[in-house]
């Protein structure tokens, strides 16, 4: 017989065992102390510490403090509960089966296996007693809500399939915890038939079960754990002369092979095979397969890497997608007394890097014109301001999505000029040579300008500037960085569809130190994407995460991986795709005809392709102590047998009014009574 | 000396009566009937002895006679039995304020001041109070007129507040000049040493002084014998503990407390009187008038 409490929460009402407590420790006589002229002899004397302590009367302490308690317990409403093995009843019960149906189980001896066992718990259980059915991977999918209808119940299965998905244990629990909660139950159980991947157990922790209900863990795990799977994939486009080729590496890794083996590895661009190449595979670790380079599309290119099938086919195809050759243009406005000295580091920065290739186009402000503009992404105008027409061009250029950089420099700073479009405005030049240069501060490291330095906050914080130009940011603009005197460093406004930054950061090796700094590279390249609008893509992404799709996709339509339609609803933090399902996305504008406008490849997680189990036992880790520690079996309680358990309420209370009557005549009989009123006896008269 | 009748004595008698002025007199008439009256009145002078003239010596009582006889500077002495400066100081502090029967401290001390300045009064002596806490509250000056004054600052005088004795007994050598009688009354809750030293000072300005130290029977004898708390009257700390199985180291404790008070206030040239409120008026009173009667010759 178990004991538990339909009400926990009263019992945060213990607390209140502090307050006889506290009376005591003040002293029942505090109300009526002795007055006594002085105490400075008795204060000399060595008092025992019992006759010092406050305490003086445990029995009525006691007696209050356990009338406190029960009266705590009452109101927590206590029910007993009776204790057995669910499974082994043949009685009514609620038994809520959570299969999984990630990647994994999609192994050829392990989907069939937990199919079995799911319908063998169907068929265990008896007539009255009600099952359901929960699928999950990312997420958990009711099948079959609670109902007697076993035959429902094990159709549903026939339905299921592994899907492309990873594995999480916690939706699934929180899902049939829901379920139970919903429908009153006697006895209950949850059983998990899985493969038990550890990956699953992620967020179970702190996972509440109702009282009275069972755990359980069906392991299908395969006993032959060979795996063989593509984990990753390096896909760069190369110049071969005149033309672009596409070079891709993918990274195979293997798990408890009984030996090594070679297997055929197929590259697969643009749904067409593309390169083949014979890996052979050690028993555990991981090789690198090189296809040889393929002439590649300027346009976005999406492809697979396979291997020959094992167990688990899941985790042997990876998704790809190299974004389109697209390199991104920038208008390097100079002025006219530019040395080469001066853009050097800059040079050398933008000229490294892929994906997308940054190139300069250097011209004259008086240059700038409609025609460079249309093919440039960014606009830099190194320490110089536009023409007046330029000026009106840039206006228009960044409203239609277009992106400014101001570098300012000690040009800019002595003429103190500026233009509307500008985020800032020059007031002067400062001059920090006699403080060994000024330093970066408070950098917005949330902002999409600082993205590649968020996990090292201090590469820039390094850099010192000895001449930097004074700006004053503009109404509207937002200071992304400041230097250490309080003077905005870099400044962003967003104008229309484009952005205009400014940067009072020196960008030579003149006025500073910054391009000698490491983190000067990935920051100038970001500094780039960013103004243009491009964000580094990356190749893949994996299952569960969400695809904000590009604005530029105007009234998207989704293909996913099953090729189903799926038109997202747009919010004012735009569109956005679950991405449930590994495979290929792809982005239409309007309907779902002619060249997508975007891809995305999704993969399922690696830690799919690790099939080793856990412990069942360790799932119940996460699981509350006291929550899963009853468990009932039997027959589902007539009304009256309910009330009958829980009428401990009753009892405890009857209990404390007794303890409250025993407490009022013990403090007002006997000795106690004569304490209350008491005042010491005078004393024998002595003789003068 | 033949007891004064109790019945004009008795504390428990005595506290049935408010006025104090009225109270005084009963105890007075009730102590002084059957006594030989030894009031003098007058300020007659006898010739007592000469003595050579020192420097600050007042140049008026030079006997110009012998200097023309002796060509030498002489003074003259006089037994005077003069009228003398009495000053009450009366422990006004919140311990006073205790009695385990009919009277506090307090009351008692002010039934004894009372009584002490009526009879001073008729002794033709100048009277005055200072009444004292942490320092000096009220003050009377000594004046012969001054008794009306001291009956009424005594009745409204009120007992609070924690005892600074010695510190108080220093400044009671302000309130007059000249050099008389102080009598202090006070449960004495400070160190004998301290207080003696206090004394002394006051011997030395040529006071003499009569330390009236008031005791409640409870205070000797720690009553009580089941668990409670004591409460420090003056502090308000509280204590916790069993009287009974304290009781006779207590009382260890306040008998040499008493015994070394009254040898220091000795060893000082000071009288001391311990007077249980328990007890009549008379035995203080006696204890004063000897006092008083020793210090009859004065130069």
């Amino acid at each position: 017989m178990g004991f538990g409490f339909l009400v926990p929460a009263f019992l945060a009402g213990l607390a209140a065992l502090a307050i006889p407590l506290w009376m005591h420790l003040r002293h029942r006589d505090k109300d009526q102390p002795y007055k006594f002229p002085s105490l400075m002899f008795l204060e000399q004397l060595p008092i025992r510490t019992s006759q010092r302590q406050r305490i003086t009367d445990w029995p009525l302490l006691l007696l209050r403090a356990l009338a406190v308690a029960l009266l705590v317990f009452a109101f927590a409403r206590p029910v007993l509960t009776r204790q057995g093995i669910a499974g082994t009843d043949t009685r009514s019960k609620a038994v809520v089966i959570l299969l999984d149906r990630s990647a994994s189980m999609g192994h050829t001896s392990v989907w069939p296996a937990a199919l079995d066992s799911a319908r063998r718990i169907i068929s265990a259980l008896g007539a009255r007693d009600r099952v359901g059915v929960v699928f999950f991977d990312d997420a958990a999918e009711v099948a079959q809500r609670l109902t007697e209808d076993k035959g429902a119940a094990a159709a549903v299965l026939s339905s299921a399939k592994p899907l492309p998905r990873g594995t999480r244990f916690a939706p699934a629990m929180r899902t049939a915890r829901q379920m139970l909660l919903d429908a009153p139950y006697a006895a209950a159980e949850i059983v998990l038939i899985s493969d038990l991947q550890r990956a699953g157990t992620t967020g179970i922790a702190g996972l509440d079960l109702p009282s009275g209900v069972q755990l359980r863990g069906v392991n299908v795990s395969a006993t032959d754990r060979s795996n063989s799977a593509v984990r990753g994939v390096d896909a760069s486009r190369i110049s071969d002369g005149t033309r672009t080729m596409l070079a891709v590496k993918a990274r195979v890794s293997t798990r408890e092979l009984t030996a090594s083996r070679t297997v055929k590895a197929t590259l697969i661009l643009s749904g067409r095979e593309a390169g083949t190449k014979t890996v052979p595979l050690p028993a555990s670790g991981e090789t690198v397969v090189t296809f040889d380079p393929v002439v590649a599309l300027a346009s976005a290119v999406s492809g697979t890497v396979t291997l020959e099938g094992d167990a688990l086919a899941a985790d042997d195809s990876f998704f790809f997608v190299v974004p389109r050759e697209d390199p991104l243009r920038v208008a390097f406005v100079l002025p006219e007394d530019a040395s080469g000295e001066e853009t050097l580091f800059l040079d050398r920065a933008l000229a490294i890097g892929r994906t997308p290739e940054i190139t300069l186009d250097r011209l004259r402000a008086a240059a700038l014109n409609a025609a460079v503009l249309r093919d440039a992404a960014v606009v830099l105008l190194w320490d110089v301001t536009p023409t007046a027409s330029g000026a009106e061009l840039l206006e228009k250029y960044v409203s239609d999505g277009g992106g400014v950089i101001y570098a300012a420099g000690r040009r800019l700073g002595s003429q103190r000029t500026s233009s509307s479009l500008a985020p800032a405005r020059i007031t002067g030049t400062a001059d920090r040579l006699v403080d060994r240069g000024g330093t970066l501060t408070q950098l917005h490291l949330e902002h999409a300008l600082f993205a590649p330095l968020r996990s090292t906050p201090e590469a820039l914080g390094g850099a010192r500037f000895l001449r930097y130009p004074r700006i004053d940011a503009a109404s509207g603009a937002e200071v992304l960085a400041r230097f250490d005197d309080g003077l905005p460093a870099i400044v962003e406004r967003r104008v229309g569809s484009g952005r205009v930054l400014m940067l009072a950061t020196p960008l030579d090796a003149l006025s500073g130190d910054l391009p000698l700094q490491p983190a000067f590279l990935p920051f100038v390249r970001q500094l780039m994407l960013h103004a243009s609008g491009r964000d580094a893509v990356p190749l893949w992404r994996t299952t569960a995460e969400s695809w904000s799709l590009p604005d530029a996709v105007r009234d998207p339509v989704v293909r996913i991986p099953d090729q189903s339609l799926l038109r997202p609803k747009a919010d004012s933090m735009g569109s956005a795709v679950p991405l449930a399902d590994a495979g290929l996305y792809s982005a239409y504008a309007g309907t779902a005809t002619g060249a997508p406008g975007a891809y995305l490849a999704v993969n399922v997680p690696s830690s799919e392709s690790d099939l080793t189990p856990i412990d069942p036992k360790e799932l119940l880790l996460g699981v509350r102590e006291s929550e899963r520690a009853a468990v009932t079996s039997g027959a589902p309680p007539t009304n009256d047998e309910l009330e009958r358990r829980q009428n401990g309420w009753r009892l405890l209370l009857i209990v404390v009014a007794l303890a409250l009557l025993g407490e009022t005549f013990m403090s007002t009989r006997g000795w106690r009574a004569v304490a209350r009123r008491y005042r010491p006896a005078m004393p024998e008269r002595s003789e003068p | 000396m033949p007891a004064a009748p109790a019945s004009f004595l008795d504390p428990a008698m005595l506290a049935r009566i408010s006025d104090l002025a009225l109270l005084a007199r009963t105890v007075v008439d009730g102590f002084m009937h059957g006594q030989h009256r030894s009031m003098r009145k007058g300020a007659s002078l006898d010739f007592a002895q000469h003595r050579s003239y020192q420097p600050g010596d007042d140049l008026r009582r030079i006997d110009w006679r012998v200097y023309g006889r002796t060509d030498r500077f002489y003074i003259k002495e006089y037994d005077a039995d003069t009228n003398a400066s009495v000053v009450f100081a009366l422990d006004s502090s919140g311990s006073m304020d205790f009695g385990s029967g009919a009277l506090t401290k307090f009351n008692y001390a002010r039934f004894l001041i009372a009584s002490l300045a009526w009879l001073s009064q008729h002794q033709g002596d100048r009277i005055g109070l200072a009444t004292f806490v942490g320092d000096l509250v009220d003050v009377v000056p000594p004046s012969v007129r001054h008794l009306q004054l001291l009956l009424h600052t005594l009745s409204r005088t009120t007992v609070k507040g924690t005892s600074q004795l010695v510190h108080s007994i220093d400044r009671l050598g302000l309130v007059t000049m000249r050099a008389g009688i102080v009598a202090i009354v006070s449960d004495c809750y400070d160190a004998p040493d301290r207080i003696g030293r206090s004394i002394d000072a006051l011997r030395v300005r040529g006071h003499d002084v009569i330390v009236f130290h008031v005791v409640d029977p409870a205070e000797r004898e720690l009553p009580g014998d089941l668990p409670i708390t004591f409460e420090d009257a003056e502090s308000g700390v509280l204590l916790p503990l069993r009287p009974d199985e304290l009781r006779s180291k207590y009382q260890t404790l306040i008998n040499a407390h008493h015994l070394a008070l009254s040898k220091r206030v000795a060893a000082a040239g000071a009288d001391y009187v311990r007077v249980d409120i328990d007890q009549p008026l008379d035995r203080a009173l006696h204890a004063y008038l000897d006092s008083r009667l020793s210090r009859s010759r004065v130069r």
